[in-house]
């Protein structure tokens, strides 16, 4: 009995310590500047805290997660803004033009576009870059910046935790939904065990049956007749907006994308 | 004859029924004599339910104190195994007996092995000998034949669906069904003793019908016995009631092949054909845990054990616990299978 309870207070502290996610460290190591707010959309404060959120998540996936907001003066496309930023800044979290994902803003033609190279190219692809970006929309069109930065700097951390090709959205993938799976599981079969603690029924209608004079001694089915009900399949209207998707740069590198307005 | 007692010719001490041999043996001597061959001492008179009656042991000469439903029991002053004779004559025969097969000590061991097996129950329940009290009981049930014939109408419907261009059809059937069934049920036990819980009662079937004998007095012999506090005819809608569900599955199986299946109408005709009295053997625990009491039946002939043990919720706590961080782990296992991150 007590060697039981043993095993199952290691498994509910197990459980506690998946549940409550790892306390982000500490990041004693120095910090890159990852986050080029030309257009000025940032206060200080918020800066320093979305920088160094960046420079945490960012080193768990071995990726750079940047931001480039621009005022865009020469209005050149934003597209080629972030390419060209990749190919003259040489970002990357393992080498010089490595592992990066950029959000880049255009705030002269209200562009954002969403490219990820390398490692970031491969498990962030359009579709999923689709996502963060249609998830971070909503609060840049709002003006509401560093929420949607942080956002685009979460989402982009946990879609990289998944492999390339599974749908990171899955309900299955979901933390809250495994735990109230879990807690549901533990509930059914508990109240089952309560509920048949007392002994329960074990006869059925076979029991008592006297089957070699029981059975069906007539049967009827008659067809009456037959009703047919339509429904025009909604299509799914394609992609929201413009898309975009991937290219590859001047200086040679391939990246996923995705561009949108805001 | 109001009381019979069954003594030893040998020896001259009480003899009681063995649920080992299944035979009238004697503890002094180990005489043991095959109940099939003694004649029956049961006089044809019949009892009558206004009538006082005192009955006393043909052993000591006490009078024997027992409640109004008793038909067998043990004299509280001499031990001996006494029946009382016109509570089990005229029209309170009972036609048929399943006589206990699992002794005292059996029946003991395995309802203390049935506590400790219990994953809820507290772990200081059984520790200590608490049973207040474990009587084998003869219990008083009605044992209907009942045949029915059953007519069922209703409506069901088979979908189709299918895509043809930009639409989805979907394409539904109708029908009228009809189902004419016979169904009859032997042996449906319905206790028809007051005192025992009907619930309780019903779980502990199924009593082995093989096992069945036709009644002989010196089967009660040691243990206590009941005659019925309700007719047949006062528990048939009882018996009806339990049939019920076994008709409609019956209705329900008897129709296939459709996605929906509705029943506008459904007659029933039960004739009840035949009814046994017939006594059950059941062993009848009390126990006593936190100053509360529990009463705990078991099959006499089977050995299952039914009755609500005491719920320990520092086990149901600790079982919903595990369960769930086990469920939650293997959740993470699939989502981690699947492509998801472990964390």
């Amino acid at each position: 009995m007590r060697r039981q309870g043993a095993v199952l207070a290691v498994l509910f502290f197990f459980m506690v310590y998946l549940v409550v996610p790892g306390q982000i460290m500490a990041a004693a190591v120095e910090e890159k500047i990852l986050i080029y707010d030309e257009a000025k959309l940032l206060t200080p404060e918020e800066f320093d805290e979305l920088n160094t959120m960046a420079n945490e998540y960012g080193a768990k996936r071995e990726t750079d997660i940047i931001i480039i907001t621009s005022k865009n003066g020469e209005n050149v496309d934003v597209q080629d803004m972030t390419e060209a930023f990749y190919d003259e800044h040489a970002p990357g979290y393992d080498k010089s033009h490595g592992n990066a994902v950029i959000l880049t803003m255009d705030m002269r033609n209200r562009d954002v576009y969403l490219a990820g190279f390398y490692k970031a190219e491969q498990y962030l692809d359009n579709g999923r870059i689709d996502k963060i970006r249609g998830k971070i929309t909503s609060d840049l069109s709002s003006g509401d910046y560093k929420q949607a930065f942080e956002k685009y700097i979460k989402t982009s951390y946990k879609y990289m935790g998944f492999k390339p090709g599974v749908n990171p959205d899955n309900i299955l993938f979901n933390i809250w939904f495994q735990l109230g799976g879990a807690l549901a599981i533990g509930g059914i079969v508990v109240g089952m065990m309560v509920y048949r603690s007392g002994g329960r029924v074990t006869v059925n209608r076979q029991t008592y049956e006297d089957a070699s004079n029981s059975g069906i001694l007539d049967r009827q089915d008659q067809y009456i007749r037959t009703t047919v009900t339509k429904h025009k399949i909604e299509k799914s209207s394609g992609s929201s907006s413009s898309g975009g998707g991937g290219g590859v740069t001047g200086g040679g590198h391939s990246h996923s994308g995705s561009r949108g307005k805001f | 004859m109001n009381v019979i007692e069954y003594k030893c010719p040998n020896c001259g001490s009480g003899m009681v029924f063995d649920s080992e041999t299944g035979t009238l043996s004697c503890h002094s001597c180990g005489r043991k004599d095959n109940i099939e061959q003694i004649p029956d001492p049961l006089g044809q008179q019949a009892f009558s339910a206004d009538e006082v009656q005192e009955y006393h042991c043909t052993s000591c000469g006490s009078v024997i104190i027992v409640e109004a439903e008793t038909t067998a029991t043990v004299c509280s002053f001499c031990e001996s195994a006494v029946v009382l004779g016109d509570r089990l004559s005229g029209s309170l025969a009972p036609g048929l007996v399943i006589p206990f097969s699992i002794s005292k000590e059996k029946a003991m061991k395995a309802f203390r092995k049935w506590c400790k097996n219990g994953l809820l129950t507290p772990s200081g329940f059984m520790t200590a000998d608490r049973i207040k009290g474990i009587t084998g009981m003869y219990i008083p049930f009605w044992l209907y034949e009942l045949h029915n014939k059953v007519e069922a109408y209703g409506h069901a419907t088979k979908v189709r669906a299918y895509t043809k261009g930009d639409y989805r059809y979907t394409e539904t059937q109708h029908f009228d069904i009809y189902r004419k069934l016979q169904l009859n049920y032997l042996r449906v036990p319905i206790d028809s003793s007051e005192k025992m819980n009907d619930k309780l009662m019903d779980k502990l079937e199924p009593f082995p019908y093989d096992l069945l004998k036709s009644f002989r007095t010196p089967y009660l012999a040691g243990y206590v016995a009941e005659k019925y506090s309700y007719t047949d005819t006062e528990m048939l809608p009882r018996a009806k009631d339990k049939i019920r569900e076994y008709i409609e599955s019956a209705i329900s199986s008897a129709v296939s092949g459709y996605s929906t299946v509705n029943f506008t109408n459904k007659e029933i005709d039960t004739r009840v054909k035949n009814v046994d009295y017939c006594l059950l053997p059941v062993w009848v625990v009390h126990y006593d845990y936190n100053r509360l009491e529990y009463t705990f039946a078991m099959n006499g002939q089977t050995g299952k054990v039914v009755g609500k043990p005491p719920i320990s919720k520092a086990k149901v706590a600790a079982w919903f616990a595990g369960i769930s961080s086990l469920s939650f782990l293997s959740l993470k296992i699939i989502s981690w299978m699947m492509g998801g991150g472990f964390l």
